[in-house]
């Protein structure tokens, strides 16, 4: 029986500009605590769901990551975001689209996916069922900084406006997301972003869309992305990863060629953690960058991009 | 179902419709047959004045969509408030290109405005309140509630009163028989090989606000690409995103399985992991096609040059010349 397994990104985009490491200190920093976070929780009895709503919850509070607090802007200049849950267990899922002033949009698709006999909600549908559910609301305010601001502007400064590769272009961390395995071998999957800055109105990307941006199958695996959204979408990335594995093949390699298949067929660049149903994990990004952290057998692992593997050992 | 002869002839133009897939007695009329032939005969029309199978699939289902008889536009079923909220969507088989909305309010055919989005924006999907400002850009015109709303829409809503897992468990259900509407959807291909997949559906009765199915859903609910097949679904939307139903047939197709297989074995996959009934309809690139469905009717029809094949319950497969 595998043990515990954590692996969790912070978003995959451009290599960022040097002065920018004060910025990739936050998301390693964020990344790891989020981990370790999950994984604790984990070794004290929580499940593979609630393990992956932590990790993300942690990820959306952290204002460097384009999730909760720190979602880039829509072209109105408000924060609309998608999150979705998937439990491995009988492919239970829940997701939001374009939902606002929720604090963790991730926990508002878990009510979703345990109190409803829906999969997905959307606008103001729900918030309205946000506001049902108990989840925590905030003024629209709370959830915006000071450097999603200047990405709007700068989107609206561009001649043609958006470009629908601009998620991995500019410099722009997207989506983030965990997968988990819990003592018991169950797996769980969690996704969440603020979207592409300067997104039309209502813009829904591959976050909540399962078999797109998420997905998780206790007999197979699981798999979360990140990147430009729409060609996620396009070549539906997860399912394709889902695929490969229930083929035989290890969780790098359906990830890498995945993401091939994507780039070629669509040019879209992304990345994507990916866990089989033995614990083994894939950390695959073509962006050049995407802050992961994986904690497993008492192992922390970390990085700013699927080739820069840090490792150390802790005891918790 | 038979294929074009021989891999050097032309691409025979082709087209296959659905009306939804359910288990409900007071589905299986006369007046959905006809809807779904009229729709088989709008979708022909444009391929075979050589037209594209966008345009061919999008008439299919505006047709389908101003039906009342059916329930996408005009007929759709009413949310937990009595309001209409829509989905549809379209994909281009040769780019993958995509275009979809969902919880979109009062417009008359939601598949054109999908096609808006996949043609004038960068994006796939639009939903809610931004669709309707999106709409209003693209000068497409709101219609007030009551041109969408039939009487028997409005019938489900009063008798269901809000119950919406009593309305799943009857629609979709082959083991249980009462009042069920669903998705209408479109498969075309035409002269050039280019393959088109579109739905359209205004969700289940009674469903909470915003509640969006698997017809918007790229690879959920539809799915086209031109080296593989084309697919559009109907039936339990929340248990056909759980297995993720048309791509999963697109991949049976990619791995040289025919339509018909595909879809036999993808719904059967969906009634074993989740309990649930739906139907699917898919071509593949040389023409074959699939049309299955584990719920008891699914009304669909299949034009192909010379004969129109039509039916609604198993087994069923009426043939008249086109």
């Amino acid at each position: 029986m595998p043990g515990a397994v954590v692996l969790v990104h912070g978003g995959a985009g451009k290599i960022p500009k040097a002065n920018n490491d004060v910025d990739n200190q936050a998301r390693l920093y964020g990344v790891k605590s989020a981990a370790t976070a999950a994984y604790e929780a984990l070794l004290a009895g929580a499940s593979a769901v609630d393990a992956a709503e932590t990790a993300v919850r942690c990820l959306e509070d952290f204002p460097v990551f384009n999730a909760g607090v720190g979602s880039r802007l829509n072209l109105a200049g408000e924060v609309e975001m998608d999150a979705a849950i998937m439990d491995g267990r009988g492919l239970r899922a829940g997701a939001v689209g374009a939902v606002k002033n929720v604090k963790n949009p991730v926990s508002l698709a878990r009510k979703i996916m345990d109190l409803t006999p829906h999969v997905l909600l959307v606008g103001e549908g729900a918030s309205q069922f946000a506001q049902e559910s108990g989840v925590q609301l905030v003024p629209m305010q709370e959830l915006i900084t000071e450097k999603s601001r200047r990405a709007l502007a700068q989107v609206k400064s561009l001649p043609f406006g958006i470009d629908p590769k601009a998620e991995e272009e500019e410099e722009e961390h997207g989506t983030v997301g965990a997968a988990v395995m819990d003592t018991a071998g169950n797996l769980a999957t969690s996704i969440s972003t603020g979207g592409i800055s300067g997104k039309h109105v209502g813009r829904v990307g591959d976050s909540p869309i399962i078999g797109g941006g998420i997905y998780c199958d206790n007999m197979v695996g699981a798999a979360v992305a990140t990147g430009q959204g729409e060609s996620i979408i396009r070549t539906c990335l997860a399912n394709n990863i889902i695929q490969l594995m229930s083929t035989g093949m290890a969780p790098q390699q359906a990830g890498d060629s995945a993401l091939e298949t994507m780039r070629q067929r669509v040019s879209g660049l992304a990345g994507v953690i990916v866990l089989d149903r033995h614990g083994n994990s894939g950390i695959c990004c073509n962006t050049g960058h995407m802050s992961w952290a994986q904690l497993k057998d008492n192992e922390l692992s970390w990085g700013l991009s699927a080739d820069d593997r840090n490792t150390e050992e802790i005891s918790l | 179902m038979s294929s074009a002869d021989g891999a050097a002839a032309a691409i025979q133009p082709a087209l296959i419709v659905h009306g939804g897939a359910v288990s409900a007695a007071s589905y299986a009329s006369d007046a959905r047959r006809k809807a779904v032939n009229a729709a088989a005969l709008a979708g022909w029309e444009i391929l075979q004045g050589n037209g594209s199978a966008l345009d061919a699939a999008e008439a299919a289902v505006r047709s389908m969509e101003d039906n009342p008889v059916l329930e996408a536009g005009t007929g759709c079923m009413l949310n937990e408030l009595g309001q209409v909220e829509l989905d549809a969507a379209i994909m281009h088989g040769r780019t993958l290109e995509c275009g979809a909305v969902a919880g979109v309010a009062n417009v008359k055919n939601p598949i054109s405005l999908a096609r808006k989005v996949m043609e004038k924006t960068s994006h796939c999907l639009i939903v809610g309140r931004g669709a309707n400002v999106f709409a209003d850009r693209q000068g497409i015109a709101t219609v007030p509630l009551e041109e969408l709303v039939s009487e028997s829409a409005l019938k489900e809503f009063r008798a269901l009163n809000g119950n919406y897992q009593n309305g799943c468990n009857d629609f979709f259900n082959p083991r249980t028989v009462e009042e069920a509407h669903d998705t209408v959807g479109a498969v075309a291909i035409d002269k050039h090989g280019d393959m088109v997949a579109a739905t359209s559906t205004g969700g289940n009765a009674a469903k909470l606000v915003g509640r969006v199915g698997d017809s918007p859903l790229v690879g959920v609910g539809l799915y086209s690409d031109n080296s593989t097949g084309c697919v559009s679904c109907t039936g339990h939307g929340e248990s056909i995103i759980k297995v993720h139903l048309a791509s999963r047939i697109s991949m049976y197709m990619e791995e040289g399985i025919s339509p018909d297989e595909a879809t036999r074995k993808a719904l059967l996959y969906m009634q074993e992991r989740t309990g649930y009934g739906a139907g699917a309809i898919a071509m593949d690139k040389e023409g074959k096609v699939g049309i299955n469905f584990t719920t008891k009717y699914m009304a669909w029809a299949y034009i192909t040059e010379g004969k129109l094949q039509h039916g609604m319950l198993h087994k069923e497969s009426f043939t008249e010349i086109a």
